[in-house]
């Protein structure tokens, strides 16, 4: 859009139209590291302690088109081919490439991520500068206002924003920097759903509430409409501010979940009660259930119902100078329930920063270093213990620990459009196992934007 | 004889009386035949910036520029099959999305046409003569992100300027498929989204504006490998492209660069196996209705709702539709830019 600014073809801080495009590969390579078991007793959720290459490719356009006075569509058609490691199984919340989908493939697939109406009511108060952006037509709007976003989008793209971490295909890898680790929100397998979701900014405070559709059972594609049943409900508060002149902000989020689930005491009882019909080889095959061989171990299949999840957090940004910000998330969730969504950490608290290369004169670079830990509850750990898998995690035993991630990464630009990155993790007790790991991961990004 | 062998010599004869007294082995393959899905859709709209629902304009003009539209729509009973003697709505209900995008230059202009089914439903097992079909259960629960078939074209106006009395043009257009026939490769039930392979669509075009009137007409040839024939209903390989469009354009005030233009669209196809042939052809008319600025003072845009119905109500034609749909377009205005198309709606001749 800039280049057809420059030209004179395109009105950038008006815009009836915008449209932007991505290209993103990753490939990650792990090294060998130390397991004194892998998938034991028929267990099928382990990280392979062999070396191992993961990829992801994706390609997105952005399409905003202005329908009326604050009437905005948004579309993006995706492809993304991946190879995730050991069959996306293992890590339980420090996933090493915050692409990966579940039920993804090596075969390029092309889908839509989002497609969603967005209505502004202004209310009045100053004027606030809205820059064109991909899913961002430029505009100018009132600091009180009304939004209200509707369709096909992920819950991400309301809730949970963070300016230092930013787009996650510019900055940190692993997905335990993307959003809460322990955050479960409502999506399908590619981390996309459909809701809708009411803002109201008043000048430095925002308050966001949303409701969007889960999976039809656990970590599928297919979503489950029966909104007023099954949902996921969203509420965040944010307050703007600024620390020694420079921007920051504090963000409170909390969820409710209402979704067919297992809770893992039910699961735990059911076995200990039936264990010859309600151990986890006889649940059914994926989708439904996890595939698991283990007879002798618990399966929240068994038990699954209307469940409720719940969870809050804080969500801290901070910069520290012109371009250096500091971030920290931290949540706390119940931990009695199966992942339905997203990932099988029950607590999780990130910090780390973020600096563009300008005091070295190459002001588009990007360099950051993060800390994450998460934790599983009680109930959640004996549910492993006992031999039971979840849609990512279980390796037919546990010694409980946090799992640990730190990341450290620089993004050399070239071109003002085209991104490359050295990234190295290095994951303490994945799959919240002590018995193994620690793991190292060395990965290179390519990314594009147009 | 044993008694073991002696129960296979009675079990052996009751075979050979079953199968010649109640069924042969070519009686058993008689058997419904399940026909495999389609891509049922008919309803093509036009390039962005196109005009009309499904007719083009051939209005592109001036320097560089784009343009993009969002079209929705439902369809009810777009896929009826009949053998002679019974008819039988095998999809009953469909609605869509379809956005576009193009860049355009001067005369020209190049398109992408995405297409995403919102719910397509049909019973789930109709029989017909010798055929069962397994009708579509598609949703936005059970496909949450599906795009149908890419749709990329170039498109060009030939002859005539951006506002003469006939304009004529050509276009050509490449389906690039997506997905299969046959959902997760069983034949249980079918999407009605895609024909599997590539397609093409080779049109020629012509429009103009005659003082307050204005027109449109298409005739092409849609490339389609596909050919299920007999099946009712289903592709008969290429078919035979047709439209036209006609409406009177009015000022919503003296003087005002607003327009309305009101005005029947009619468009359809027949194979050209089955020439003509009265269930081999689609043919469905649109009343339609559009509020236009196309005024080169600045961003451009239409507002356009569209209502109609069967004439033919087979080979994907449907009982009735609705369509409604927004298109904005710009470009740079250039020297040498044609007339603007506001001295139409200008009171007088």
């Amino acid at each position: 859009m800039n280049l057809l600014t420059q030209h004179r073809l395109h009105d950038l801080y008006d815009e009836s139209w915008n449209a932007y495009g991505q290209f993103t590969y990753i490939s990650s390579w792990k090294l060998p590291f130390y397991a004194p078991y892998t998938n034991t007793n028929g267990s099928v959720n382990s990280l392979v302690p062999d070396a191992e290459r993961s990829f992801t490719g994706t390609f997105t356009l952005f399409f905003g088109l202005r329908l009326w006075r604050g009437g905005e569509a948004y579309l993006a058609p995706e492809v993304i081919a991946e190879r995730p490691l050991s069959g996306l199984h293992g890590i339980g919340s420090a996933i090493q490439n915050f692409e990966l989908q579940k039920q993804g493939s090596e075969t390029p697939q092309i889908y839509r991520s989002r497609f969603y109406l967005r209505q502004t009511i202004g209310i009045g108060g100053s004027r606030v500068e809205k820059t064109s952006d991909p899913l961002q037509l430029a505009t100018v709007v009132d600091a009180r206002r009304l939004v209200v976003t509707a369709g096909n989008f992920t819950v991400l793209d309301v809730f949970d924003r963070n300016n230092v971490t930013w787009d996650p295909r510019q900055s940190f890898l692993n997905m335990a920097f993307m959003t809460h680790a322990a955050w479960d929100f409502a999506a399908d397998a590619r981390g996309y759903s459909w809701g809708a979701a009411v803002e109201a900014y008043w000048d430095d405070w925002a308050l966001r509430v949303g409701r969007m559709a889960p999976p039809l059972y656990p970590n599928v594609l297919q979503l489950d409409f029966q909104i007023d049943k099954h949902y996921g409900d969203e509420l965040e508060l944010e307050h703007d501010h600024e620390l020694l002149g420079q921007p920051g902000a504090v963000r409170i989020l909390a969820y409710r979940n209402q979704e067919v689930t297992g809770r893992f005491d039910e699961a735990i009882a059911a076995y200990q009660a039936d264990p010859t019909h309600k151990n986890a080889a006889a649940a059914p095959p994926p989708p439904v259930g996890y595939g698991s061989g283990n007879f002798t171990a618990p399966d929240v299949y068994w038990v699954r119902r209307l469940n409720t999840k719940v969870g809050v957090g804080i969500n801290l940004e901070q910069y520290v100078a012109p371009n250096i910000g500091v971030f920290l998330r931290g949540m706390y969730s119940d931990g009695q329930t199966e992942v339905d969504a997203f990932d099988p950490a029950d607590r999780s608290f990130t910090y780390g920063a973020v600096g563009k290369g300008s005091l070295w004169h190459r002001p588009f670079d990007l360099a950051g270093l993060g800390y994450g830990m998460a934790w599983i509850s009680k109930e959640h750990a004996d549910y492993l213990r006992m031999g039971g898998v979840d849609g990512f995690i279980g390796d037919g035993g546990l010694r409980q620990a946090p799992e640990t991630i730190i990341e450290l990464f620089y993004s050399v630009n070239f071109l003002k459009a085209i991104w490359l990155t050295a990234d190295y993790q290095r994951m303490w007790n994945p799959g919240f196992n002590a018995d193994r790991g620690p793991v190292d991961i060395v990965s290179g990004r390519v990314h594009a934007e147009f | 004889m044993p008694s073991s062998e002696a129960h296979r010599a009675v079990a052996f004869a009751l075979v050979l009386l079953s199968t010649s007294t109640f069924g042969t082995p070519s009686e058993a393959q008689q058997s419904p035949q399940v026909p495999e899905g389609f891509a049922l859709e008919r309803f093509y709209p036009s390039a962005p910036g196109g005009g009309w629902f499904v007719m083009d304009a051939l209005e592109t003009r001036g320097g560089p520029g784009g343009a993009m539209a969002l079209n929705v729509g439902y369809a009810r009973n777009p896929l009826r099959v009949t053998d002679g003697s019974q008819h039988v709505a095998v999809v009953t209900d469909q609605a869509f999305a379809d956005f576009g995008v193009a860049a355009t230059y001067d005369r020209w202009r190049l398109s992408l046409n995405l297409s995403m089914p919102l719910t397509t439903q049909g019973p789930s097992t109709t029989t017909v003569g010798a055929y069962e079909f397994h009708g579509p259960s598609v949703d936005l629960g059970s496909n949450p992100d599906t795009l149908s078939d890419a749709r990329i074209g170039v498109d060009g106006r030939l002859l005539g300027d951006a506002d003469t009395r006939f304009r004529l043009g050509a276009s050509a257009q490449l389906f690039a498929p997506k997905g299969t026939r046959n959902v997760d490769g069983a034949v249980r039930h079918q999407d009605y989204d895609t024909d599997g392979t590539f397609r093409a669509m080779l049109r020629a075009l012509a429009a103009g504006d005659v003082s307050r009137f204005t027109y449109a007409a298409q005739l092409g040839v849609h490339i389609r490998p596909l050919d299920d024939s007999p099946v009712p209903g289903s592709p008969e390989g290429s078919e035979l492209l047709f439209g036209a469009a006609a409406g009177a354009k009015m000022p919503i005030r003296p003087g005002s660069k607003l327009n309305v233009i009101v005005g029947p669209e009619a468009y359809g196809a027949t194979a050209f196996r089955s020439f003509l042939a009265t269930t081999r052809t689609a043919l469905e008319a649109l009343l339609t209705g559009r509020l236009e600025d196309t005024a080169d003072t600045g961003p451009q845009l239409r507002l356009k709702l569209g209502a109609g119905a069967g004439i033919s109500q087979h080979f994907g034609a449907p009982e009735w539709r609705l369509v409604l749909a927004i298109e904005v377009f710009d470009h740079i205005r250039t020297a040498r830019q044609e007339p603007s198309a506001v001295t139409v709606s200008s009171p007088g001749p």
